[in-house]
């Protein structure tokens, strides 16, 4: 028998309801007055503080009129005389908008409207005063994606509809009543709540609505429905919620993201009044507040918001959370950079509020490396906090919200991944299903929850802090508190011996295409986090020797690389000016880094082991190769540590390279094809083949992840292939006496790819070369390796230390991790040999069985629709090995491949044997040498030093004194050394 | 035109998340392609009519302007 689907048309009894509500909010304002005299003036913004302002001038402005601009701040001013009737009436000024707008009121901030708040009390900011003065400036720059707020969603783009702004007082009942019907309302269309209470709350909102005469609305109709909803809907306890969750006022403020970096300044700043102002009014209310960066930037650009922020800081109700300078990316910024991130931000905390924080607040981080809990917990950081596992992986449940997180050192953090996002407006429905998913239940006192518009800051609404005051009346709900984070923390992590550990990554099942997008951003860090590295040795060096430090200019410089660090600059996820003002920031920070590091007659190695690998030297006069379009020669620079010299080149009188159908080299014989890859390597010194299918092989692939373009990879990616041609077939173009060169070159309709593949005399390493023309629209570019390997562990660097990674699928926590990031190699070995791949910037990797991908490029169009686009040269060195990739020194040989030899006559003593020295730099108290050392090969040992140095923390803090260094795998060591 | 497209109009649509390219400019008419945030945009025809004002403002004459919206794939349905 057919079944037919009855669909009801009429009006269901909740539908009755919600439509009566939208008409009993009409009558929120009792009276409104409109401000006529008007003026907007446009302008562009062109730095934190400097406009370029529109040549029209101002203009009246009118109801009905258009206004702002594409890129535009508008400054807005109005006048108005209080009418003899809102005199010693609490007042308020409305202005709804879609855009974000600042208002200063006879001199005073006095608050925000944006999409998600229309007005702002007045009363107790104006005095007495009848003459009111407005300044107001405004962007129109709303997260054009966020579908949080339904009604902002009807309101975007760049000119819109100037709705009038008012003066007006509200009905207060009224308004109180539409907040405890905004409440039930919630939970009377939550699935996750008791059908029978919905049913409850169905039939007897209906009564109370019957109260009002929507024709003749009068305050006593409000007040008869504000008894009923007492008496008979509150007073119901007969339904019981469960759990309790805590409740934390934030706002997310991505630094830039759909909007750059100066405009962050005044999102931040309206984000701090706006919440301020509900501190004002509400002495209950606590918001916490993350990013030094954000707090440095109010303090330089509005000093005295700033003098009234750090009141509400001292006295508890406004909470600065986060220990790092911002919230960067976790995956891949290097170890020395997750400490300035903690450095920085913790000394900003301590200089200006007198606290060291003890969080790290990163909910929207898209992965964290194994590599953080030591740092944080060196950092005086003893909690963790970050949403993204919990609400966005695609694959699996991670199994906790609170627990412990053991590092790679073994270090410990208490960690919290709250069940649900970061931003949510404090609804009921949100509350009950934070506590339905929570899974700590049994081990915790509650479950966190934040609450808050954010990603483009704003945060708190009064709406919520009202809801909030309403929770404790309605028994279906679980209990709920307000709370600061770090009383959350320490209710719930201090002492608390039931918390499960993870011991591992934190990796995100999403956002895998972050370690690849926006290649030259990745390539830009990943060569200045070096050469910074380089300009404070070299700088304590000089220093030693008398030479002025350059403090300011190196703090100033590392900082402004760790703002490029922000989760949604140096991932990718972001519009086209936006990666405009990293690349500037870039250059700007190679040449002062230019500058700092200066010239010397001799070769520097700041390495702290001997250098002898093959190196490219560039020599413009005398160079008898080229490498990425510079002159040079290929030598092994015999320095030894921390040491300057000579780097004579000498030629190589005999034969090395035979190149007939093969090529045969000092330790392969390897068979090319035509697109540059490999079919064989055979190993004439290990009498063994390293190829075991496509090698070396360029593959394209079509990539359509879906609207997170920019951070996603499909998992079926491989499916489907863009194919190429070989315009230019493998040819010899070189062979000197230290290397052979051949190349091809290869094209899609769009693209041209020239590979370059060198083989060298002296050195186990074919570097492969590539200079791209890259014109794709969702493709994403690997090299595939296919080693004769039997191994079911891909080995990847961290930056410090090593993690090792299944490259089986057995399960599905190993087949969602499709794309991994690592650091400058990866390794499969088998137990007395191996391949290793070295990069200079390409963090994305992908394995299966004996196969590794190597993510080259991508080619996404949202936010940034020429993303990738353009020319681009980077190489990697294959390197097969014998031994281990510790016997085999894959470790030292890509710090050799990354940091290029520069001139400058130095040298140093101390080598710290088998530790890497991180970094080398004057302490920030100006006292003491802070030499960082690095256990990067899973060793435990001892150093005997000459002498008794500190042992600081990451803080720079002093904690004990050593003659001995002792360390243990994987541990980050830093000592301090007395300038004498 | 192209370049004041290019230098002028261009970098403004772009830090709002849009996107906006130059096809031809002939008897008065300009050609645009809109990409990004703009190939979705509701109230597109309010920034083009800015186009025009801005056009006529730093240029002094009158254009026509012709849209054309380039979704991305998967905004396309």
């Amino acid at each position: 028998m057919a079944h037919i689907k009855v669909k009801r048309r009429g009006m269901s009894a909740d539908e009755w309801n919600m439509l009566r509500f939208g008409w009993l909010k009409r009558y929120i304002y009792a009276e409104k007055f409109e401000i006529e005299n008007i003026k907007i003036r446009d302008a562009r913004q062109i730095s934190e503080m400097q406009y370029d302002f529109y040549p029209d001038g101002w203009r009246k402005l009118k109801k009905g009129d258009i206004y702002f601009t594409p890129d535009g701040t508008a400054f807005i001013e109005a006048d108005l005389i209080i009418p003899e009737k809102f005199r010693n009436k609490k007042i308020w000024f409305t202005l709804k908008t879609a855009a974000e707008i600042i208002v200063k009121c006879n001199g005073k901030y006095v608050g925000g409207v944006d999409p998600n708040r229309e007005r702002i009390l007045l009363s107790p900011y104006i005095g007495n005063e009848t003459a009111l003065h407005f300044e107001m400036e405004g962007y129109n720059r709303s997260k054009p994606d966020d579908e949080r707020n339904p009604e902002s969603l009807s309101v975007r783009g760049c000119r819109q509809v100037f709705e009038g702004a008012y003066i007006a007082t509200v009905n207060e009942n009224l308004q109180s009543l539409v907040y405890d019907l905004e409440l039930l309302l919630d939970i009377n269309q939550s699935e996750s709540f008791d059908e029978d209470y919905r049913h409850f709350l169905t039939k007897e909102i209906n009564n109370l609505l019957n109260f009002i005469d929507f024709d003749d609305l009068c305050d006593e109709d409000v007040i008869r429905a504000s008894e009923y909803l007492n008496d008979v809907i509150y007073a119901n306890k007969s339904y019981k919620g469960n759990g309790k969750v805590s409740l934390i006022g934030h706002s997310h403020l991505d630094i830039a993201y759909y909007w750059r970096r100066v405009h962050s300044v005044q999102k931040n700043l309206r984000t701090v009044l706006i919440q301020m102002r509900l501190m004002d009014r509400y002495s209950d209310f606590k918001y916490t507040h993350s990013q030094p960066f954000t707090y440095e930037t109010l303090e330089k650009y509005y000093p005295d918001v700033f003098e009234e922020l750090k009141g509400k800081i001292a006295s508890g109700q406004f909470e600065p959370v986060g220990a790092m300078y911002v919230e960067p990316d976790c995956n891949i910024p290097s170890a020395e950079s997750l400490i300035r991130q903690c450095l920085y931000g913790q000394l900003y905390y301590r200089k200006k509020f007198g606290k060291t924080v003890d969080n790290a607040w990163l909910p929207d981080v898209f992965g964290n490396s194994w590599i953080l809990p030591q740092i944080l917990k060196k950092s005086g950081v003893k909690y963790f906090v970050s949403n993204k596992m919990s609400t966005w992986n695609d694959t699996n449940r991670f199994p906790h919200n609170n627990f412990i997180w053991r590092g790679i050192d073994k270090s410990e953090v208490y960690a919290c991944v709250p069940p649900t996002h970061f931003i949510t407006w404090n609804y009921p429905s949100q509350i009950q299903e934070n506590w339905e998913a929570f899974q700590e239940k049994n081990s915790a006192d509650s479950t966190m929850q934040m609450f808050g518009y954010g990603d483009g800051g704003s945060g708190v609404t009064e709406e919520m802090i009202e809801l909030m005051h309403r929770f404790e009346k309605v028994s279906a709900m679980p209990q709920t508190e307000h709370v600061t984070a770090a009383e959350y923390l320490r209710k719930n992590f201090d002492g608390n011996e039931k918390l499960e550990v993870w011991d591992g990554e934190l990796y995100l099942e999403m956002h895998r295409g972050t370690f690849t997008t926006k290649s030259e951003i990745k390539r830009y860090n990943r060569m200045l986090e070096f050469k910074i590295r380089e300009a404070e040795i070299v700088s304590t060096l000089r220093h030693l020797k008398g030479a002025d430090y350059p403090y300011d200019e190196l703090r100033e410089i590392y900082k402004k690389l760790l703002i490029n660090q922000f989760h949604d600059i140096l991932p990718g996820s972001h519009i086209n000016p936006v990666y405009k003002d990293a690349m500037a920031d870039y250059t700007d920070i190679d040449e002062r880094l230019d500058k700092i590091l200066g010239h010397g007659e001799k070769y520097f190695n700041s390495l702290n082991f001997k250098r002898n690998h093959l190196a490219f030297i560039p020599d413009e006069e005398n160079g008898h190769s080229i490498r990425k379009e510079e002159k040079g020669n290929w030598v092994i620079p015999n320095l030894g540590p921390l040491s300057s010299g000579e780097i004579p080149w000498k030629t190589f009188a005999g034969s090395w390279c035979e190149i007939a159908d093969c090529v045969t080299t000092p330790f392969y014989k390897i068979k090319f094809n035509d697109d540059a890859s490999i079919e064989s390597i055979y190993d004439l010194e290990l009498d063994r083949e390293w190829t075991a299918g496509e090698f070396n092989k360029l593959k394209l692939y079509r990539d359509f992840p879906g609207v997170y373009d920019a951070w996603d990879i499909s998992a079926n990616y491989k499916e489907k292939e863009v194919e190429y041609k070989v315009i230019s077939p493998l040819k010899t173009i070189e062979n000197n006496s230290e290397v052979a060169s051949f190349e091809a070159i290869i094209a899609t309709e769009k693209s041209k790819w020239k590979r370059i593949v060198r083989v060298f005399r002296q050195s186990r390493g074919i570097e492969v070369e590539n200079i791209v023309d890259w014109h794709e629209k969702h493709v994403l570019a690997k090299a595939q390796f296919d080693c004769n390997i039997l191994t079911r562990d891909a080995v990847c660097d961290t930056s410090a230390g090593f993690i090792e990674r299944p490259t089986r699928k057995n399960n599905p926590w190993q087949k969602a991790r499709f794309e991994m990031c690592h650091h400058k190699w990866f390794d499969l070995s088998e137990t007395d040999a191996g391949i290793a791949v070295i990069n200079e910037s390409k963090y994305g990797v992908s394995f299966d069985s004996n196969s590794a991908g190597l993510s080259l490029l991508r080619s996404s169009e949202r936010p940034d629709c020429e993303s990738d686009m353009g020319h681009h040269v980077f190489s990697y060195l294959i390197y097969p090995h014998k031994g281990d990739f510790i016997k085999a020194e894959i470790n030292n040989i890509a710090y050799e491949y990354n940091i290029p030899l520069r001139k400058a006559d130095l040298s140093c003593e101390n080598s710290f044997g088998e530790l890497f020295m991180q970094t080398m730099k004057i302490s920030e108290d100006k006292k003491m040498i802070v030499v960082r050392l690095s256990e990067q090969n899973g060793r435990r040992g001892k150093i005997k030093l000459a002498g008794k140095v500190k042992v600081l923390n990451l803080l720079e803090d002093i904690i004990d004194e050593t003659e001995t260094i002792e360390y243990s795998p994987f541990e980050i060591i830093t000592i301090g050394i007395n300038v004498q | 035109m192209e370049r004041y497209v290019r230098e002028v109009l261009q970098p403004k649509l772009q830090a709002d998340g849009g996107w906006v390219e130059y096809v031809s400019f002939e008897f008065n008419t300009l050609k645009l392609i809109f990409r990004g945030e703009c190939s979705k945009c509701l109230i597109l025809d309010r920034c083009i009519e800015w186009i025009k004002s801005e056009v006529k403002r730093d240029m002094g004459f009158d254009i026509d302007v012709e849209s054309e919206r380039k979704k991305p794939y998967f905004w396309d349905k």
